[in-house]
Parts: structure tokens; sequence; C-alpha cells
């Protein structure tokens, strides 16, 4: 990896259209900024990190997993019907928190 | 009340006031900005997230207090602008907000985005998937690690 050293308002250049100016440098963050072609995504690492889980985590479990879920978190419990019976879904926005 | 098509609990009905909305979407399903709410009486504590733009696109979560109790927030300045409240306090876990952590199903097990939990605030209802580098927590939090294979 390229490592350069930086003061605030420097510039690092990437290609031809691809700028990074470091813009503000505090006590434990960098203010970094980014001019690149709009076609190219600039996401923080955590983000796309996120949105692989989110893309993960887009499948519905199937009963049986979230049976063993549920089995986790109410021990005891044992009652689970099939999210699929329509009639015994409840939307519900004030779930507790 | 208005009605929505789903892959996994078929046709439901809703109050249109309940919808979570939002404004940036979440990773990875950026134009993704409508969801509901669902609560089935055998599953709870779990809520499902179901989009009302992709019938089968829903995500499956906990009230984040369910998995950690002294769960701390680190909502950022942007996101809690989206949401409505002033920047310079974080808002408190079911007095202002709801916080769900979206749950992976994976061979090796459950596990759930603490990194990235959705934050809903319970005035407007606007969410957002808040991503906080700074809390040093996982978006992999193993659910159950006793457990070699949970599923």
């Amino acid at each position: 990896m390229l490592i350069m050293a930086r003061r605030q308002g420097e510039t690092i250049l990437i290609g031809d259209d691809i700028e990074i100016v470091i813009a503000h440098i505090g006590r434990s963050r960098v203010k970094v900024g980014i001019r690149a072609p709009r076609e190219m995504t600039v996401v923080a690492q955590e983000v796309q990190m996120v949105g692989d889980e989110n893309r993960a985590a887009a499948e519905a479990p199937s009963p049986a997993v979230l049976q063993s879920i549920l089995a986790h978190l109410l021990p005891g419990a044992h009652t689970f019907s099939c999210p699929a019976d329509e009639e015994s879904v409840r939307q519900d926005a004030g779930a507790k928190n | 009340m208005p009605e929505t098509e789903t892959a996994n609990f078929g046709t439901i009905s809703f109050a249109p006031e309940s919808v979570f909305e939002f404004p940036h979407g979440l990773p990875g399903f950026e134009d993704r900005r409508r969801f509901l709410p669902v609560q089935h009486a055998g599953s709870a504590p779990i809520v499902f997230l179901q989009s009302m733009e992709d019938p089968s696109l829903c995500f499956t979560t906990l009230p984040i207090w369910v998995i950690d109790p002294q769960y701390r927030l680190h909502v950022t300045e942007q996101d809690l602008e989206l949401l409505g409240f002033p920047p310079d306090r974080q808002p408190g876990i079911g007095a202002d907000v709801l916080c769900l952590a979206v749950l992976s199903i994976r061979p090796a097990g459950a596990t759930a985005n603490l990194l990235a939990p959705v934050v809903v605030n319970l005035k407007n209802y606007k969410a957002v998937q808040a991503v906080s580098a700074e809390s040093g927590y996982s978006h992999q939090h193993a659910l159950f690690p006793e457990e070699v294979a949970a599923c």
C-alpha cells in the first residue's frame, strides 16, 4: 500500500479524474473530500459491508430456522405457526422496543 | 384499509401511517424506501420488515434490547437529521426510537447486524439503517455463540 503524508488542505490525485482532499484533521478523525466521476461509487467501507450483509439477510428464513431462533430466545415456548398462515399475520407498527 | 402483496405473508392489510419511511433506502437497497413492520403472533419478538415496493424483500429483525440490553446507539449527525432529531444528543431506545437489528441466517448460525441497526423515529416513522464505524459493534454478531450450528 502506498502511504503518503499530507497536511490539512493538501490534495492527492489518482489518475486523471479522482481528487482526494484532506479537508480537516481532527483529534481522532479526518474529513476527506473526494472528487470523482459520477459513475464511480464512493462509499465508506462499512457501508459496503452493511450492503453485503443486507443482501445476505434479505431472504426470509424458513419456518424451521425461525423456530430454532425463537426456541433460543424463548426457552420453553413451542408455539409457532407458519408465517404464510395469512390470518394470523398481524401488522403491528407499535412493536415494543 | 389498504393492502399490500407480500411473498411471505400473502396479502396483508395495513394502516398507512404505520409504514416506516427510509428516505435513502438501506445500504444495498437504496431504492427501497417504504417498509411495513410485521409481527407474527407465533414469532414475537421477531419483527419482519416487509418492503412495500418489492413483495419478495423482507428482512427479519429483532428489537436490539433482546440481543443486548446495554446496546449504545451511535447515530451520525447526518442520520439524526434524516430522522428529524437535533444533532447534539443520541435518541433514547424505546423512548424516542425503535431500534431493530437485522438478522442474517447462515449455515453456521444466525447473526445480528449490530454495526448498523435500523433506527425508527417513533414520532414520524422516518427510518435509517444507522451505520456507525465508531461503535465497535460487529455486523455479524453471533446470536447464539454457544451453538456451533444453529440451523
